[in-house]
């Protein structure tokens, strides 16, 4: 899609990175780390300090006290957190849940560790969890599940009862919780529940997260997963032989980052909300079907009104009659005939950018 | 209940006792010359590189291709290998991750793969986690040299692949045109893939050339060459690597690597746009400050009583041996060094996987019970002239004190 997007001069709202750069202070704290000599191998777990401020930040987030030394590794970005994760706690022939549509990195890890996937899928136009199927798919066969919320590509977040749920199908039943959390300071309509918060579960679940959502710094490859010693060792081990260590420099700037004062959060909340906005009621003017999203920067949307055979199709002719790219989402399920009648707008770009998309698509892109 | 939930592969991985001696030289505030990284600043223009990525908002997730269009043209001019920028190299968060992706993309579950031993403890472990079965071939002590036979036994129908680290961690051997020639043809004779670690590429001594296995008859077609920017630019944190292989195998490890982290930091990579345009002084330069830096270690060590019939060819490690007299092992004698000179460094068992390290309780046999494996010490010589100069005046107190070891 990108080749095709640059050639014909598209307006890029499928990528999943934003246009517009990082704050200065974190940028900053970076180039005075590379200035310190803070060049060398950091200690393969993380260092010392920005492990504390992330057990530091989860405090605040979640209430939950946790060791640095002993209950977190960094990692390079959530992705590898979730592979280390998966190479680390799941054998061949384990059976893992994983909810449709999915980040594609999940399905493809669990793969690499021989994993057995059995696949839930979440539906418009609320995408609520299927209670009576994940009850019926769930049993002490089960070695973990895994959840995303917010949620890529939806914009779904877990609902506290959904998780309620869930936590006590997961205690019942003996089985892990593998959480990926980077969107969780986009959250809009609703508030951000970590699963390891819930009674009995922090025991049990591997929370992951990273700097690049929230910051605007996809590139600089910070994540890192939370969970108790004997759970955090299999992930350690994992990730000893993936990477070794992470980026020095950059986990020093996170630091400074992880600290940021509540006014960052409340600025970054309100600057996406106002691109929401503009996006989503643009989409809906342009007449698509818009799916409520209560966070992250996605908006889904069924582009069936179009008249175009699938999502790829009209992913295809956005591209090259309107000047606009999106994601079709059929790459996010197991069965892409799940997806075909659904795309993925992102609205991590600046405001100008939102608008001349907006106008292109109610210019060129009529229903049939 | 909760030990059942690791992977069966996890469980295997036990603390190194290497871990433990770390901490006593953080309590005794010993010198380092265990960890394989620089203790002196990176080069000043490849930092600036870096910080004008940052400035310049190279910072959301990106490929840059420049890196892979300059690596096809550096392994023509040096090893005359015909590589395609655009289809045979991945570029990923060090040479760990590229050998690691490399690992996922060639190995299925009970394939084996054989090392040489002594070997960094990271390549074995990374291969057990992918299914596979590590097969150890000795080289042989004094000298580390390959025993071709015993190369050649080691073969079985199981066997998929190779792995080749030279310059060579810990021994700073490197390999002869001929042991290449053996093993080239022990490769093309069982049809098996070799992946290699060259990350010391750059630094080797006494005009010894780095020859890369892939440019021998027959290899190209069959190797994946890892490496890195962090050795030869004094970067280790900077998580910038890569893997060279033909295009098919290239392209699995590319989407093997976009699944394990997506991309390498995106500002490190608009630097090694620079790195990669150093021109020959600065290798020149490299080459010669380390050269310094092993002879000055080599004659400390041996003025303590250490051993050393293999002085390096290449890399910054030395791999010391104990006198023959010497009633400790290494591990013991590490200890010794730790608490009573004030230095550190790795114990040699840690790199012969195929035995394990004598854990603090174990007692001390009679010298010359221990075979070689336990023999050994490694030195790191990746440091600053001050941290050499104050490594040489505390081991010179110690002898003072204690006498040479042995």
């Amino acid at each position: 899609m990108s080749s095709l997007a640059i050639k014909h001069g598209a307006i890029n709202l499928g990528q999943g990175f934003p246009n517009f750069d990082g704050p200065d202070f974190v940028k900053q704290a970076a180039i005075q780390a590379i200035n310190e000599g803070k060049n060398q191998y950091a200690r393969g777990y993380g260092i010392p300090d920005f492990n504390a401020a992330i057990a530091e930040r989860f405090k605040k987030d979640t209430g939950l006290v946790i060791d640095p030394e002993k209950e977190v590794t960094v990692t390079s970005g959530c992705t590898e957190a979730i592979a280390a994760t998966m190479l680390g706690l799941i054998n061949p022939g384990d059976e893992v849940i994983l909810f449709a549509p999915f980040y594609d990195s999940y399905e493809a890890t669990l793969s690499m560790a021989g994993a057995d996937i059995k696949c839930i899928t979440l539906r418009p136009p609320d995408f609520a969890v299927p209670l009576d199927e994940l009850r019926s798919k769930i049993s002490k066969k089960t070695r973990a599940i895994l959840i995303n919320t917010p949620h890529n590509p939806t914009g779904k977040m877990f609902t506290r009862d959904e998780l309620n749920e869930i936590a006590s199908l997961c205690i019942e039943n003996d089985v892990l919780v593998f959480t990926d959390e980077v969107y969780d300071k986009l959250a809009f309509e609703m508030e951000h529940i970590s699963m390891a918060s819930l009674p009995g579960m922090f025991e049990r679940t591997v929370t992951m997260n990273s700097l690049g959502k929230t910051f605007s710094l996809t590139g600089w490859k910070i994540g890192w997963a939370i969970a108790p010693p004997h759970l955090i060792w299999g992930v350690k081990q994992a990730h000893a032989f993936l990477t070794f260590a992470t980026s020095t420099p950059m986990q020093w700037a996170a630091t400074t980052a992880l600290r940021a004062p509540d006014s960052y959060y409340e600025e970054l909340k309100g600057d996406y909300l106002a691109k929401k906005q503009i996006l989503e009621q643009g989409l809906k003017d342009v007449g698509f079907t818009v799916f409520p999203s209560s966070g992250t920067y996605f908006i889904v949307v069924d582009h069936t009104p179009f008249g175009l055979k699938n999502d790829i199709e009209f992913c295809e002719y956005l591209i090259k009659e309107v000047g606009v790219v999106a994601i079709p989402t059929s790459v996010f399920y197991l069965d892409p005939e799940e997806g075909k009648n659904l795309v993925r707008f992102t609205f991590c770009k600046d405001e100008g950018t939102l608008r001349s998309a907006v106008e292109r698509m109610k210019e060129k892109l009529k229903r049939k | 209940m909760m030990k059942e939930k690791l992977s069966t592969v996890a469980k295997t991985f036990t603390p190194s006792p290497i871990q433990q001696l770390s901490l006593l030289a953080q309590r005794c505030n010993a010198i380092n010359l265990a960890e394989g990284f620089p203790d002196f600043p990176a080069p000043h223009h490849i930092k600036a590189a870096g910080i004008s990525a940052i400035n310049s908002d190279f910072n959301q997730y990106r490929h840059v291709q420049g890196i892979c269009d300059r690596l096809a043209e550096i392994l023509k001019d040096t090893h005359g290998l015909e590589v395609d920028p655009l289809t045979d190299i991945a570029i990923c968060c060090g040479q760990t991750e590229a050998f690691a992706a490399a690992t996922f993309s060639i190995i299925d579950p009970g394939d084996e793969v054989i090392l040489f031993e002594p070997a960094f403890e990271t390549y074995g472990g990374c291969i057990s986690l992918a299914g596979g079965v590590p097969v150890y071939v000795a080289l042989d002590p004094p000298y580390w040299t390959l025993d071709a036979k015993k190369l050649l036994n080691s073969f079985t129908n199981r066997t998929k692949a190779l792995v080749l680290n030279s310059p060579h961690n810990p021994t700073g051997k490197v390999f002869t045109r001929d042991e290449l020639e053996v093993i080239a043809g022990a490769c093309r004779m069982n049809d098996c893939l070799a992946v290699t670690d060259e990350v010391y590429e750059y630094v080797t001594y006494d005009g010894i050339k780095h020859v890369s296995l892939a440019s021998l008859a027959g290899m190209q077609e069959r190797t994946i060459i890892t490496s890195s920017l962090s050795k030869t630019f004094s970067v280790t944190g900077w998580r910038i690597g890569w893997a060279i292989a033909p295009a098919l195998i290239a392209s699995t490890i590319k989407n093997i690597h976009i699944r394990l982290t997506d991309s390498a930091p995106a500002p490190f990579q608009e630097a090694a746009l620079t790195a990669l345009t150093c021109q020959p002084p600065y290798f020149e330069s490299l080459r010669q400050d380390y050269e310094s830096k092993r002879d000055f270690l080599v004659k400390l060590l041996v003025g303590v009583g250490f051993r050393i019939r293999s002085k390096p060819q290449g890399s910054f490690f030395l791999f010391a041996e104990l006198p023959e007299n010497c009633l400790l092992s290494d591990v013991e004698c590490v200890k010794k060094l730790i608490e009573e000179a004030g230095v550190v460094a790795v114990p040699g068992c840690g790199f012969f996987p195929s035995i394990s390290c004598p854990s603090e309780d174990s007692h001390t046999v009679a010298g010359n019970q221990f075979n070689y494996q336990n023999r050994f010490i490694r030195f790191a010589f990746c440091k600053s002239d001050a941290t050499l100069s104050s490594a040489a005046l505390k081991l010179g107190e110690f002898m003072k004190a204690v006498g040479p070891l042995g």
